[in-house]
C-alpha cells in the first residue's frame, strides 16, 4: 500500500498466470499460422512475416478486448475475479504484441524506404481526407502510443505519485486507444481481408465492450435503495450473506456500501478502495482482512483501517440486525472510524 | 467504483460506442467486390515484396 511499491509482488497464483498467458499466446500464434498457411486462396501468397503480422495484429486486439471486458464481467460474475486481479499484466502482455505488431510493419512496409519509418508511416499515404482510402496505419501507430503510456505506468510506483484519481484517468485513455484500433482495423484489414471472419469478430468486440460496459454501469446506478422509515438502508436476511463475502449497496447519495458478513459478524466499510478505487464489495475477507479483489489492498472491518505498516483507511457505516435482516445506516463515520461488529443472534 | 466513475464510464460508451459501431458499418459497405490491399503505398509493398 502506500509504505512501499512493492505490494503487488509475483505471488505463486501470478506467476501460473503469466505462465498460463504465454503459454496461451504462444498456441495462439502457431495456430494462427499454421492455419492461415494452409487456408490461403490459391491466387495468394503470403510470406512468413506477413503471416505473423496478421497473427500479432489480431491477437493484439484480441487480447484488448478481453481485457476491457474483465471489468464489467467481474461485475456480473465472480469467475472473472481472477482475471482482474491480473488485469495489469494481459495489458503489458497487449502492448508487448501490439509492439511486435507495429515493429514488424514498420520493417516489413516502411523500413526500405528512404524516409524515416516513422515519418513515412504518417505521410506515406496522405488521403487523410478520404474515408475510404484513410492511413489506417496512423490510427494504430497512435493507439500504440497510448498502449505505452500505460504500460509504462502500469505499476504502483506511478500510481502512488501521480494519485488514484489522475492515475485512472489517464489510464481511461484505453478507451480512446481501442476506439482508434477498431478503426484501425475497419479501414484496413477489413478493406483487404476476404475472409468475413474479420468482420464478425470486430463487430462482436465493439458490441461486447461498449455493450458489457454500458450494462454494468447502469446496473451499478440504478440499484435501488431500500430506505426504511428510520434511515436504515435493508441489505439482505441473514441467511442470505455468505460468509467472507459482502452485498454491495447503493444509496440515493453517496458512495456505495460494502456491507461483508465474517461468522457471525456484520460490519459496513466504503465500496471504493483507496489504491485504485477497485471495488471492496467483491472481494473477500481474507486473514481476517477485507481485501480488494483488484490488487489485493487490505483493511480492517470493524475501522476500515490497512493493517500495520500501512496507512490507508477508509469510512465506516452503523449496521444492525433486526428480524434476521441486516440493515447499514447510509452516513458515513469519518475514514478509519472504529464501529463495532453487529453480531448475529442464533 | 466511485459511483462519478461508473457515471464516467456511461458517458464515454455512451459516446464511444455508435461511431465505432457506425465506422464499422461504413467501413464494411466501403469494401471493394474484390479487396485489394492498395491502401498501403504501392511503391513500399513493391519494394518489400
Amino acid at each position: 500500500m502506500s509504505h512501499d511499491y512493492k505490494l503487488v509482488t509475483w505471488t505463486p497464483f501470478k506467476k501460473r498466470f503469466d505462465l498460463w498467458l504465454l503459454a496461451g499466446i504462444a498456441l495462439y500464434l502457431t495456430v494462427f499460422i499454421l492455419v492461415s498457411s494452409v487456408n490461403l486462396p490459391a491466387d495468394e501468397s503470403y510470406t512468413p512475416i506477413q503471416l505473423i503480422l496478421r497473427a500479432t495484429g489480431t491477437l493484439a486486439f484480441l487480447l484488448l478486448t478481453f481485457t476491457l471486458c474483465i471489468g464489467p464481467l467481474a461485475r456480473l460474475t465472480p469467475r472473472f475475479k481472477p482475471f482482474l486481479y491480473n488485469r495489469r499484466h494481459l495489458g503489458v502482455a497487449t502492448f508487448l504484441i501490439a509492439l511486435i505488431h507495429s515493429g514488424l510493419v514498420l520493417l516489413w512496409y516502411h523500413g526500405f524506404s528512404e524516409t524515416n519509418p516513422l515519418v513515412s508511416i504518417l505521410i506515406s499515404n496522405p488521403r487523410y481526407d478520404s474515408l475510404a482510402g484513410f492511413p489506417f496505419e496512423s490510427l494504430g501507430f497512435v493507439a500504440l502510443i497510448i498502449l505505452f503510456l500505460m504500460a509504462a505506468t502500469s505499476h504502483d510506483f506511478w500510481n502512488a505519485n501521480l494519485g488514484p484519481g489522475l492515475w485512472k484517468a489517464i489510464h481511461m485513455g484505453v478507451y480512446f486507444a481501442y476506439g482508434l484500433l477498431v478503426a484501425h482495423i475497419a479501414l484496413g484489414a477489413i478493406q483487404f481481408e476476404r475472409h468475413p471472419l474479420y468482420i464478425y469478430a470486430l463487430l462482436l468486440s465493439a458490441i461486447t465492450v461498449s455493450g458489457l460496459h454500458v450494462l454494468t454501469s447502469l446496473i451499478g446506478l440504478r440499484a435501488s435503495a431500500r430506505l426504511e422509515k428510520d434511515g436504515w438502508i435493508m441489505v439482505a436476511a441473514v441467511k442470505d450473506m455468505s460468509d467472507s463475502r459482502a452485498k454491495i449497496i447503493h444509496p440515493n447519495s453517496g458512495e456505495a456500501i460494502a456491507v461483508f458478513r465474517s461468522g457471525a459478524e456484520i460490519s459496513a466499510v466504503s465500496n471504493v478502495c483507496r489504491h485504485q478505487g477497485g471495488p471492496l464489495g467483491e472481494g473477500r475477507i481474507v486473514d481476517g482482512c477485507i481485501t480488494c479483489p483488484w490488487h489485493g489492498f487490505q483493511y480492517r472491518m470493524r475501522d476500515g483501517r490497512s493493517p500495520e505498516p500501512f496507512t490507508e483507511k477508509i469510512a465506516t457505516y452503523a449496521t444492525r440486525v433486526s428480524d434476521r435482516t441486516v440493515y447499514v445506516h447510509p452516513t458515513p463515520n469519518p475514514p478509519g472510524t472504529d464501529q463495532a461488529p453487529t453480531v448475529i443472534e442464533d | 467504483m466511485k459511483r462519478a466513475h461508473q457515471k464516467a464510464h456511461l458517458r464515454i460508451w455512451f459516446i464511444l460506442g455508435p461511431p465505432l459501431l457506425g465506422i464499422i458499418y461504413f467501413a464494411v459497405n466501403l469494401r471493394p467486390d474484390t479487396p485489394v490491399n492498395d491502401i498501403l503505398p504501392a511503391n513500399l509493398s513493391t519494394e518489400a515484396e
